[in-house]
């Protein structure tokens, strides 16, 4: 079998192994669950004491709250990975023996955070550097030991931007001439009408 | 330097005034060996040296014609003319390139950039991405050396970029 939420593929057989763990917490308990590892993915910060309080009267050893935390969280994230919609997400996890009850407070609890979930998945996605800041100062040269008369203005401009590494910030000082400013400025510009004309 | 220039015929004084001016302006400078059955090395390093820094004078104080020709005074006149037209001719390109070392004192330079605008389609986090991505490349220089600086830019992080750039523009547009 194929489902939605795995991409296309088979489901993993510990996720098969662990949705027989979910169906041992009541369907509330597993809701509320759902609301830890959902904070969890979305980097809202998870409250364990309240995760273990949650799993205790299924007398849940630590090995179970784990694969039950792991299993939400590969469920969520593998699905809004593959952008699956709520019903076919709940018809899928029916057919992987999750009872109906806990199949619909998942889903609520998916429909829910979808959005967000994308928003983080497309955030956290790889990128090769990002722009942190930009300083500028506008100096206007007056005279110098190679030229007695420039009169021209030039820009200083401070870039620092994350490398491709995360953590690692470099810092780019540099004087832009007023031409090539201008250049870079309207290329930039052009840029910039592209990327939104993709809109 | 009216010894030595004078042994060259006029017509090849012009074409030796452009190329000295060429290596003034970063490009590639005349080279002895051409020209060594004119002059020893010695004589080839002092005629150039002269030479580049009559230009470089010449452009810095905007000599008029006659201080020109007062300071090519042993020079003969057609010689003397040559260097004067080659003068005035490659005054502004000169005036750019001490323009450029103006700019370059004590601090690094950009020296040109590349873009690349991509979409971003998909990764190991999210099936679709749909996201455009500016990679924009930056050749600073640096010293002398050439130290590329790339960064990639989201659409909220180029229009950062374009307002800090505009806001700086403001204030050049206002300068002229």
């Amino acid at each position: 079998m194929r489902f939605r939420f795995c991409g296309d593929l088979d489901c993993p057989d510990w996720v098969l192994a662990e949705i027989s763990t979910l169906a041992k917490l009541s369907s509330v308990k597993m809701k509320l669950l759902c609301a830890q590892v959902l904070k969890d993915l979305l980097d809202e910060g998870i409250d364990y004491d309240k995760v273990t309080k949650l799993t205790a009267d299924a007398k849940f050893e630590s090995g179970d709250i784990k694969a039950s935390v792991a299993v939400l969280s590969f469920i969520f994230s593998s699905a809004a990975k593959h952008d699956v919609d709520s019903e076919s997400l709940s018809s899928e996890l029916q057919q992987l023996g999750l009872p109906k009850e806990h199949t619909t407070g998942l889903c609520k609890s998916y429909e829910d955070k979808h959005s967000a979930l994308q928003d983080k998945l497309r955030e956290t996605s790889l990128r090769l550097g990002r722009l942190e800041s930009v300083s500028w100062r506008v100096d206007y040269t007056l005279s110098s030991s190679e030229l007695r008369e420039v009169n021209e203005p030039v820009i200083q401009l401070k870039l620092e931007a994350q490398g491709a590494e995360s953590g690692s910030t470099e810092t780019t000082v540099v004087s832009v001439s007023a031409d090539k400013f201008r250049v870079l400025l309207a290329e930039l510009k052009q840029a910039q009408a592209m990327m939104n004309a993709l809109q | 330097m009216a010894v030595l220039l004078s042994r060259l015929p006029h017509s090849d004084c012009l074409n030796l005034c452009h190329r000295v001016v060429d290596g003034l302006c970063g490009r590639e400078p005349p080279r002895w060996a051409d020209y060594s059955s004119t002059w020893s090395l010695q004589e080839w390093l002092e005629l150039l040296s002269s030479l580049t820094t009559l230009f470089r004078l010449a452009v810095q104080s905007s000599n008029s014609d006659e201080e020109v020709l007062a300071l090519l005074s042993d020079v003969g006149s057609s010689h003397a003319k040559a260097v004067l037209s080659v003068l005035r001719s490659r005054q502004e390109e000169i005036c750019h390139a001490l323009l450029d070392r103006t700019n370059s004192i004590s601090s690094a330079t950009l020296q040109d950039f590349e873009w690349q605008l991509k979409l971003a389609l998909s990764s190991d986090k999210i099936s679709s991405l749909h996201s455009p991505l500016l990679s924009l490349s930056l050749d600073v220089r640096d010293n002398g050396a050439l130290q590329p600086v790339t960064m990639e830019l989201s659409r909220e992080e180029l229009s950062k970029l374009i307002n800090a750039l505009e806001a700086a523009n403001k204030v050049v547009l206002q300068l002229k």
